[in-house]
């Protein structure tokens, strides 16, 4: 959010030192426009950081308070998840059966699995301590898609064939 | 620290006098008089294009300056041919060493690619080939191959790296522990903190300021895993959160790229199994 805020201020920028250009040639100078094309840190999408470090070496680095259901609780539960994945893309198929619970466990956990993913991404490139709004809105735009695959998925599994019968069509077809 | 070293340095330039010849400190560069002459050895010149930065003109920018160096009369390692640079063309090219033999971990840049210790590092003998030094990416330079590893110590500190105990032994002498309980300190003593690791890791390099990296993991993992510890449960619970420990993705960079041969992969795969147990 925030960087689209400064995209747009930038681009303005760029825009009345364009605007000028015709003053600054004939002051002789044109260098406005110049500048305004060239200089990188202009380009960046972001301000750049302090570019030194706060506190000296003997300060030591601030611990995050300790949160283990974003922590440890949360990565077991990201591999039980992902290891019980691969039996259950593997079963349907394997036993030929169509049982409409397995169905929607494998769904559920499809869903969860790139919820976490997807999240993992976003606590990556979207430090909060730098762009705190973007975060939250990501975050936000995350839940929607989730809440919004996962309808479709029960609409899909409770009006129509379900995942694994369309596959199966699918793959036929 | 640069106090001492100055000193060390008056000494050593000062000492020599009261030495015999052989015990003198010498340099890098091999002494042409001391080599067997072979005149029909051609000379096999490589260029070094290497980083400069000086702090004291920031508005010019970062550029790549570039240097040809006879391998003949350079030493076999990247460290070799700094020095010899540093002595005999440019007085002005910056970088940290100290100990020349991969003990200290001073000398950690990138080279050709791959963050190493210069010491450690032979020069490829293809001269065809030209060999380019940076200093180790993502960090602030201070100047030239020098980086800015403040926060790199920050975050060592934070871990408390070392021994934790409430109670004493019965004996009161010091604090034993068998064969194989020290055996799990293998490969995780060596580190030497020169920083390669960490800053080769995409996600330390998004999220320096709280994933602690490889190299500090691989420490906080050398003090859980020693049996003399009696706060392995508050270390556990520091590490405990979305940022310290769980923006290591397994890209297994560390790893390739310890010039010490260790495995931080493996020591943050070994902190995540504990924490998941507890």
């Amino acid at each position: 959010m925030a960087s689209i805020a400064r995209q747009s201020s930038l681009l303005r920028q760029t825009c009345l030192s364009a605007f000028r250009s015709p003053f600054a040639a004939k002051n002789g100078a044109g260098v406005s426009q110049v500048v305004a094309f060239h200089a990188s840190s202009k380009k960046q999408i972001l301000p750049p950081l302090p570019q030194s470090i706060q506190g000296t070496m003997n300060d030591p680095a601030p611990i995050p308070t300790p949160h283990p259901s974003e922590g440890s609780y949360h990565w077991t539960f990201e591999r039980v998840i992902s290891a019980g994945l691969v039996p259950l893309t593997i079963a349907p198929f394997a036993a030929g059966s169509l049982n409409p619970v397995m169905d929607a466990v494998l769904c559920s956990f499809i869903v969860l699995h790139s919820h976490i993913g997807f999240q993992a991404a976003i606590i990556d490139y979207f430090p909060g301590r730098r762009v705190p709004k973007t975060r939250t809105f990501c975050n936000w735009l995350l839940r929607g898609f989730t809440l919004t695959t996962a309808i479709g998925l029960y609409e899909f599994e409770t009006n129509d064939v379900g995942v694994t019968e369309a596959l199966k069509r699918v793959w036929k077809a | 620290m640069a106090a001492l070293r100055s000193t060390s340095r008056f000494v050593a330039s000062a000492k020599p006098l009261f030495r015999p010849s052989i015990f003198a400190r010498s340099y890098a560069t091999v002494d042409p008089a001391a080599q067997d002459p072979s005149p029909s050895e051609t000379p096999r010149n490589k260029t070094f294009h290497i980083y400069r930065w000086n702090p004291d003109q920031p508005t010019e920018k970062p550029k790549m300056q570039s240097y040809s160096l006879d391998l003949n009369k350079t030493g076999p390692m990247m460290l070799d041919a700094l020095i010899r640079i540093k002595n005999e063309i440019d007085p002005t090219l910056t970088f940290r060493r100290s100990c020349r033999e991969g003990i200290c971990g001073s000398c950690a840049m990138n080279i050709d690619g791959v963050n190493t210790l210069a010491c450690l590092c032979r020069i490829p003998t293809e001269t065809s080939k030209e060999s380019r030094i940076y200093p180790l990416p993502h960090t602030y330079v201070v100047k030239d191959l020098v980086p800015d590893l403040t926060q790199f110590y920050k975050q060592y500190k934070s871990i408390k790296p070392y021994l934790q105990r409430d109670t004493k032994t019965e004996d009161g002498l010091e604090f034993r522990q068998s064969p194989e309980d020290r055996k799990k300190l293998d490969g995780l003593y060596e580190c030497i903190l020169c920083a390669c690791c960490s800053t080769s890791c995409p996600s330390y390099w998004w999220n320096s300021e709280e994933y602690l990296g490889p190299a500090i993991l691989l420490q906080s993992y050398r003090w859980l895993a020693d049996s003399r510890d009696e706060k392995t449960a508050e270390r556990k619970h520091a590490l405990d959160n979305s940022m310290s420990v769980y923006r290591c993705h397994t890209i297994l960079n560390c790893s390739r790229t310890c010039p010490k041969g260790l495995n931080p992969a493996r020591a943050i795969a070994e902190i995540k199994k504990l924490m998941a147990a507890h």
